[in-house]
C-alpha cells in the first residue's frame, strides 16, 4: 500500500461525509446524511443540511481516522469539496477542511463534486484509464464528460437544460407519494411493473436534437408527461408507471451515453453519481456495453451517491500527480464549472 | 501559559486573535459579510506563526448562520487537528464587555429587517439573547454595529458547545404546501 493518505470531505448536499484513502486504496468512507430529517420537506432543506452537517462533522471525522486505524498527524494532505453545491452546507465542510489543513500544516486539494464523483473508480484500478467517457447522474446533476486526465483536464459535453435525472425521480415519487428520495423507492416498485407498458417521452431524442445538441438532457417533459397521465388514468398501474418512467430516462442516458463514446471513439466508459445506484440503469447499461463493445465502470452503489472516499480519491490523484494544491484562502463556490477541477 | 486562538465569524466581521493570558499577542479581522470562508483561513494561518498555540475559542453566536458556521466547523477541526481543546461563548457578550455602563442594550444585525440583542445590567447579561424586530427592543440605551472584543471573548469562554441560532431552520412539509 502506497501513495499520499488523504483525508476527504464531503458537505454540498445533505451527507456530512469523510473518507480517507491512501494513494488508490480505500480506508475509509463515513457518511452521516439528514436525509431523514428532509423526507417530510420533500426535498433537501439548506438550512437543515447545513446544520445538520456542524453537528455531524466532528463524529464523521473521527470515525473515519479509526476506521482507516490513522491518525491525523500521519495524514498527507486534506481535500474537500468546493462546489458545485448548496453554498452554506459547502462552507461547513469547507471550513473544516481549512482548520484541519492549517492545524496539520498540510496541504489542502479544494476539488470539484462532479470530478470527484468520478474519479472514485479509479480507487478501483492502479492506472488511469484515460482518456474516458463519463455519465455524471445524480439528483442535483446530469452531465456527459470526456475525462482527459481526472487532475486537470475535463471536457464538459453536454448537460441537462432543465432538471436533473435524479430530481425526475424525486418529483415523480412525490406525485406518486412514495417517499424521498425518490430514486430508491421507484428502482423497488419497477421491479414489479412492465416498463413498456406505457410509451412516455425521451426527451431531446428528435433528429434536429440528435444534430444540434446530442448530449444535452431534458427530463422536465418527461415528468410533466407521468403527471399527467397520473390525472387522466385514475387507477393506474404504479409499478407499471414507475417501471416506464425509469426505462425512459435509463435507455434516454445510455442512448447519449454510447453515442458520445462513438462519436468520440472512446470505448470507455464510467457511470457515477447517485443515481448510478439505479439498479435498472446498471443492468441495461452492462447489456448495451457489452454489445458495442465498450468497457463499462460503475462504482458500488456505496460510492455512486455523494461520499468522502470520492473527494480524498480525487486529492490522492492530485497529490500523486505533482498537482499544486489550491490556496488557503478559497471559498466555496456552488456554480463551479465541471470543467474546473480544483481551485488554484 | 496559555496560548489562546480567539475566533469570531457571528458579525460581518472575521476576527482573530492570539491571546497569552489576557496579552493580545497578534490580531487581525477582514471586513465581509460573505468573506468568512476565504478570510478566516488566511488570517489564522498569518496570525498563528510562531506561537505554540494551546487553546482555541470561538464565538458561537448569535450571527447569521452561514458565516456563524465557517468559524466554529473550522475552530473545532483546528482544535481536534493540533489535540487542543476548544471552548464557545456567546458573541453578544465579547461585544458588551466594550461598554462601560449599567445599564444597556446590545443588537447585531440577523437579517430579515430583524435583530439579535441582548440586555446587560451592571456587567451582566439579562436572560438569554434573542431575535427581534428592532421596534420591539427597548428600555436601555442600545449600542449597534460593533464587532467582539476578542480579549473578552477568551475571558468570557466557558462551556456552549451549541451554535445560537434562535430561530428554527425555514422550511414548509410537503403536506403543508400548496
Amino acid at each position: 500500500m502506497n501513495g499520499p493518505l488523504v483525508l476527504g470531505i464531503e458537505t454540498s448536499c445533505d451527507e456530512t461525509a469523510v473518507g480517507i484513502v491512501r494513494g488508490r486504496t480505500l480506508l475509509a468512507n463515513v457518511i452521516a446524511s439528514s436525509v431523514e430529517e428532509h423526507a417530510r420537506f420533500g426535498g433537501v432543506v439548506p438550512e437543515i443540511a447545513s446544520r445538520a452537517h456542524l453537528e455531524a462533522m466532528q463524529p464523521t471525522i473521527k470515525k473515519a481516522l479509526a476506521d482507516a486505524k490513522v491518525s491525523l498527524s500521519d495524514i498527507d494532505a486534506i481535500a474537500v469539496t468546493a462546489g458545485p453545491g448548496l453554498v452554506g452546507a459547502l462552507l461547513v465542510g469547507v471550513g473544516s477542511a481549512a482548520g484541519l489543513a492549517i492545524g496539520l500544516d498540510k496541504p489542502i486539494y479544494a476539488v470539484n463534486h462532479l470530478a470527484a464523483h468520478v474519479s472514485v473508480d479509479y480507487l478501483t484500478h492502479a492506472q488511469e484509464i484515460e482518456p474516458t467517457i463519463a455519465l455524471l447522474v445524480s439528483g442535483g446533476h446530469s452531465s456527459l464528460l470526456q475525462i482527459n486526465d481526472i487532475t486537470n483536464s475535463v471536457v464538459k459535453l453536454g448537460q441537462t437544460i432543465d432538471d436533473a435525472a435524479g430530481e425526475a425521480f424525486d418529483k415523480i415519487a412525490r406525485v406518486m407519494k412514495l417517499g424521498f428520495p425518490g430514486g430508491p423507492a421507484i428502482d423497488a416498485i419497477a421491479k414489479e411493473g412492465n416498463a413498456t407498458a406505457i410509451d412516455f417521452p425521451r426527451g431531446l431524442t428528435t433528429s434536429t436534437d440528435w444534430q444540434t445538441r446530442p448530449y444535452d438532457f431534458s427530463f422536465s417533459g418527461l415528468k410533466t408527461a407521468v403527471a399527467r397521465y397520473l390525472e387522466n388514468v385514475p387507477h393506474y398501474a404504479r409499478a407499471d408507471v414507475a417501471a416506464s418512467f425509469q426505462e425512459s430516462i435509463v435507455d434516454v442516458l445510455m442512448l447519449k451515453a454510447l453515442a458520445a463514446c462513438k462519436e468520440s471513439g472512446i470505448d470507455s466508459l464510467v457511470i457515477a453519481g447517485g443515481v448510478a445506484a439505479n439498479s435498472r440503469l446498471r443492468a441495461v447499461a452492462a447489456a448495451r456495453c457489452e454489445k458495442a463493445g465498450i468497457s463499462l465502470r460503475i462504482p458500488a452503489p456505496g460510492l455512486c451517491t455523494d461520499n468522502g472516499a470520492m473527494v480524498a480519491s480525487l486529492g490522492a490523484l492530485m497529490a500523486a500527480a505533482g498537482r499544486q494544491p489550491s490556496p488557503v484562502a478559497f471559498d466555496a463556490d456552488s456554480s463551479l464549472p465541471v470543467t474546473v477541477v480544483s481551485l488554484s | 501559559m496559555t496560548i489562546t486562538l480567539a475566533i469570531d465569524t457571528s458579525t460581518s466581521r472575521t476576527s482573530v486573535a492570539i491571546i497569552e493570558d489576557g496579552s493580545i499577542l497578534w490580531n487581525g479581522h477582514r471586513d465581509g459579510a460573505t468573506e468568512h470562508g476565504p478570510a478566516l483561513p488566511s488570517l489564522v494561518q498569518e496570525g498563528t506563526k510562531g506561537f505554540a498555540v494551546n487553546e482555541v475559542v470561538v464565538g458561537m453566536g448569535p450571527g447569521p448562520f452561514t458565516g456563524l458556521r465557517v468559524g466554529i466547523a473550522f475552530a473545532q477541526s483546528f482544535a481536534l487537528a493540533r489535540g487542543i481543546s476548544v471552548r464557545g461563548v456567546c458573541s453578544l457578550d465579547a461585544i458588551a464587555a466594550q461598554i462601560n455602563e449599567k445599564d444597556f442594550i446590545i443588537t447585531v444585525d440577523a437579517r430579515r429587517k430583524e435583530v439579535y440583542w441582548a440586555r446587560y445590567k451592571d456587567g451582566f447579561r439579562v436572560g438569554e439573547p434573542a431575535v427581534s424586530f428592532p421596534a420591539d427592543v427597548s428600555g436601555a440605551p442600545i449600542h449597534s454595529n460593533l464587532y467582539p472584543d476578542m480579549k473578552a471573548l477568551v475571558a468570557l469562554a466557558g462551556n456552549i458547545n451549541k451554535p445560537m441560532y434562535l430561530r428554527r431552520p425555514d422550511a414548509v412539509a410537503t403536506a403543508d404546501r400548496k
